[in-house]
């Protein structure tokens, strides 16, 4: 792993740019410190963004920034503290692979010409913290941790998220609720930023080095917070961000919102901000979900080839966790899948969900029939195929369940990208497009008949109406 | 009366306050006056209380002095917070701009054509339809679910068409339903059919309807987007529209953001605006970043910016970066907002860099009379004195940051000696002449923005 220091800006762009929050304590307006603080921000986007060859800002003007977006409660601060923290992390990566220069001159493995190699930026500004927790030690690092998150921290935002649809649909909206969304999202690109490179060179090495010294990892071995709270946490802020944009029609000019009210623009422009924010953060919850998923698997990867040590621990699943979940809570079933946007995941899940409902026997005789294809959507949607097996597994989820998740589990076939759905199509007989067509049109007129009384539902027919329209394009 | 905190006597000291003479009753009281009055008071008192205390020390306890002291000490913190308050109101000024006016009623719209829509033309005749009891009726309803949720995309991409009706309802739905869901679903869905990688499906995306710029630039006029007349302050315009019902930024103008965005993503693939269009549409997107209520959409109105600009080649650009600067410099008002104006602009790559620049000089040209040369703006510049008690430091300040902005973003300017010693000269006034005893509202944020500025030049010679 290559390291690389960070060129340490000049003292005097550092002075003088920080020169521009200490003025503050001059004058005691609000808006004066507002001003002030707006203008460092625009000085470090000119001092460090705009010439072409910049080094990085110096980690105190980091912390600055950070502490803006941390505590401010003007919009104008909030957004542009945000912007610049990401286009600064774009500009200036603390983690990147760079393809090794000695590659030629050595070449070891002539079939692989080109290696990629990790560069961490040593000493390099992140908004999260690791110290151990023991107080005093806190006390001295203070300065140099900073305004910085720990692991419990992190895990309490993702707790807030859940409640924003609460807060926001009170009536004295505030900045909170935004700020936070937005505080996430950018920590969650930077567990993306540090955690892509690391698991690139893994795949490349083998060295879990790499991934057990990312941030996210870290966060996730932390003694400080509950892995499974974690998990927890962002299932529901999932469920209750979705459930908030589905929901929400919130026209601003309804009549209540709508009067001169002192705090009405300032509510209006919270309001207006507001769907497209929350869609945002649905999706970098999922996004963290997504990263803690891939580390399982690579962990799974590093374990079997014998590189993990005890230190490394052991942790169940994602992937598990969140099937329990989905077990025990049914409410979260429905809009958790409504909001999963990653159709291979989606798939996965839901096969795997079923299975757990699908009679013994039945998957016995598919293998014994040679086939081994039953852990497959094609080899699940078979089984809704006669009345019997169908008729068992809606005894145990309800009729309701069975066709959300198969239309769901519809969805994100549809929706894999061509290399996927080919490799479905030609590895496995079965699952080629118009049979899945064929027998989504099967599984519901079967589950329609084992339950005459109550009538497919909406999403239900949607699917229906979408596999007999690529039925009929396919022929 | 009752309650006031010198009222020991209360008869003498109504009968002398000045606060109740007539003559001052009549104008306006303002926060000076009653600090004149309130000192004038407390000197009354603490004569009073001196005299009383030589009188009757033996009455005076000490907790009704300090009771006393308190309250007084109180008000005098009241007063001086309000004075500071009331001198910072003007001190910083807040841009901001009301871009939206009164809406109007947006364009009726029937999904009549339903029946002739080949999705539901061809799902008609199947035999499934027992089981979804599919009707002309319940047939909108059920396709505003198969928007919502997603299907209705798969579908056009595996039919490789986009039909009309669909076309036309989804982008009705898109910039006028009153339903998030709704509109951000046809957003969701528009932006993916214009954009569609051609990877998955080798065939070409068929759009069987487009629409135009005057379909985009009508749904602005019905958000009631100011775009002919000059743009207003938000205070004065609030005070005009402010009980109007149907004011202020409307609901769909994200949706709105995002689809211009795409199209000029689209530029290779569909047609939708000309690069005439497409330069209004820049200047657009910088009005609505001038209005607050706003802000929280700024990271979509960035992007679409962004989108905007490198929608033009670089031939293309010289003639229409010009263009767009001269247009905004013309509807910003002199003020705050034209900082605002060039603040907002992304100066991420070499395009939008040119337009700060560009926006910045047309702005500062704005400000003075039949100056049209770059030279002669900064001339004018060092020619004015600082020290002279009416000069503006606002606009000093103003100044300052246009010409940085001017200056920072034009790589061109390095080769211009002349310019830049003169841009020197006007910041060692700014950083000079202005003595750090000034009183003048602005005079510390141009002393302190000049020196900063200073650093930074001096720095890299």
């Amino acid at each position: 792993m290559g390291t690389k220091r960070r060129r340490g800006g000049d003292g005097g762009m550092e002075e003088n740019t920080m020169a521009i929050l200490d003025t503050s304590c001059f004058s005691k307006s609000t808006q004066h410190i507002a001003d002030d603080r707006l203008s460092f921000l625009e000085a470090v986007r000119s001092g460090f963004l705009v010439p072409e060859n910049a080094s990085a800002p110096t980690n105190k003007m980091y912390k600055a920034i950070f502490q803006i977006l941390k505590v401010e409660n003007s919009l104008d601060l909030i957004m542009s503290s945000y912007q610049l923290l990401l286009e600064l992390d774009k500009r200036f990566p603390q983690v990147y692979l760079s393809v090794a220069e000695n590659s030629e001159s050595s070449s070891p493995s002539p079939s692989s010409p080109q290696r990629n190699e990790l560069v961490v930026v040593e000493e390099a500004w992140f908004p999260f913290s690791f110290g151990p927790d023991v107080s005093s030690c806190e006390k001295q690092d203070l300065d140099k941790v900073g305004g910085s998150l720990d692991a419990t921290a992190f895990l309490l935002l993702i707790e807030d998220l859940a409640k924003v649809a609460d807060e926001a649909n009170s009536k004295t909206l505030d900045s909170k609720p935004l700020r936070n969304m937005l505080l996430f999202q950018y920590l969650v690109n930077v567990l993306e930023g540090d955690f892509v490179p690391r698991n690139l060179a893994f795949t490349e090495s083998l060295d879990w080095i790499y991934l057990r010294e990312s941030l996210l990892n870290m966060i996730l071995v932390s003694r400080k917070i509950a892995y499974k709270g974690l998990i927890q946490n962002c299932l529901s802020a999932i469920c209750e961000l979705s459930q908030f944009s589905m929901d929400c029609s919130h026209d601003m000019r309804s009549p209540e919102t709508g009067s001169a009210e002192v705090t009405g623009k300032r509510h209006t422009a919270f309001a207006i901000a507001l769907p497209e924010i929350v869609k945002c953060t649905c999706v970098a919850v999922q996004k963290l979900l997504l990263m803690i998923i891939e580390l399982d698997s690579s962990k799974k990867t590093a374990d079997m080839d014998g590189r993990t040590t005890r230190v490394d621990g052991v942790r169940t699943p994602a992937i598990e966790m969140i099937l329990d979940e989905l077990t025990y809570d049914k409410n979260i079933l429905f809009p958790f899948f409504q909001a999963l946007d990653k159709p291979r995941l989606k798939l996965d899940m839901i096969v795997q969900y079923l299975l757990k409902y699908i009679p013994k026997t039945s998957v016995r005789t598919r293998r014994s029939n040679g086939s081994t294809n039953d852990s497959t959507f094609g080899g699940v949607l078979k089984c809704f195929s006669n009345g019997n097996s169908t008729k068992s597994i809606v005894k145990k989820i309800s009729t309701e369940v069975a066709e959300l998740l198969l239309a769901q589990a519809f969805q994100a076939y549809i929706s894999l990208p061509s290399q996927h759905s080919t490799e479905y199509k030609e590895d496995i007989a079965g699952n080629s497009l118009p049979e899945i067509c064929n027998n989504m049109i099967s599984a519901f007129t079967c589950l329609k008949k084992t339950d005459e009384h109550t009538g497919i539902l909406p999403f239900g027919k949607e699917a229906l109406f979408t596999a007999a329209i690529m039925l009929s394009r396919s022929s | 009366m009752e309650e006031d905190p010198f009222d020991f006597e209360s008869d003498v000291l109504l009968a002398t306050s000045p606060i109740v003479a007539p003559n001052q009753r009549r104008k306006v009281i303002g926060l000076d006056d009653l600090l004149v009055d309130h000192y004038k008071e407390k000197n009354r008192v603490t004569e009073r209380e001196s005299k009383l205390a030589k009188t009757k020390k033996t009455y005076n306890s000490d907790d009704e002095e300090d009771g006393r002291v308190a309250k007084l000490s109180k008000y005098v913190d009241e007063c001086h917070e309000k004075m500071t308050q009331l001198s910072d109101e003007d001190d910083v000024s807040i841009w901001g701009l009301q871009v939206f006016g009164n809406q109007k009623s947006p364009p009726s719209f029937v999904f009549s054509d339903l029946p002739s829509c080949s999705l539901f033309h061809s799902f008609m005749g199947l035999e499934v339809n027992s089981l979804i009891e599919l009707s002309t009726e319940s047939g909108e309803m059920f396709f505003e679910g198969l928007l919502t949720n997603g299907w209705l995309l798969k579908l056009v991409c595996k039919c490789g068409e986009v039909d009309k009706p669909i076309a036309t309802w989804t982008f009705h739905l898109m910039l006028y339903s009153s339903k998030e869901v709704l509109r951000s679903a046809a957003v969701n869905f528009w932006c993916a059919i214009l954009l569609l990688k051609n990877e998955d499906e080798p065939r070409f995306l068929k759009i069987d309807w487009l629409p135009s710029y005057s379909e985009l630039k009508g749904a602005l006029e019905t958000y009631g987007f100011l775009l002919h007349s000059p743009l207003e302050d938000s205070s004065d315009a609030e005070m005009v529209l402010g009980d109007s019902e149907c004011m202020g930024s409307p609901q769909n103008i994200v949706a709105w953001i995002k689809f211009v965005a795409a199209c000029s993503q689209a530029r290779n693939t569909h047609f939708i605006f000309s690069t005439s269009e497409a330069e209004e549409l820049v200047v657009v997107i910088i009005c609505l970043l001038l209005d607050r209520q706003l802000l929280g959409l700024s990271v979509d109105l960035n992007e679409c910016m962004l989108s905007l600009i490198n929608f033009f080649t670089d031939d293309e650009w010289s003639s229409s970066c010009a263009k767009v600067a001269k247009s905004v410099a013309l509807r910003v008002p002199l003020d705050i907002n034209s900082l605002r104006a060039v603040d907002c602009i992304p100066a991420v790559c070499g395009h939008i860099k040119h337009l700060r620049s560009a926006i910045a000089f047309q702005i500062l040209l704005g400000y003075f009379d039949k100056v049209e040369d770059d030279e002669e703006v900064i001339r004018q510049l060092t020619l004015i004195n600082l020290k002279d008690k009416s000069c503006d430091l606002f606009k000093i300040y103003i100044y300052l940051v246009l010409t940085e902005n001017w200056f920072l973003y034009n790589p061109a300017i390095k080769d211009k000696p002349l310019l830049n010693e003169m841009w020197g000269l006007y910041l060692r006034n700014c950083s000079c002449q202005i003595n750090i005893t000034d009183t003048r509202s602005y005079a510390s944020k141009v002393r302190s923005k000049a020196s900063y500025l200073l650093q930074g030049t001096t720095d890299k010679s």
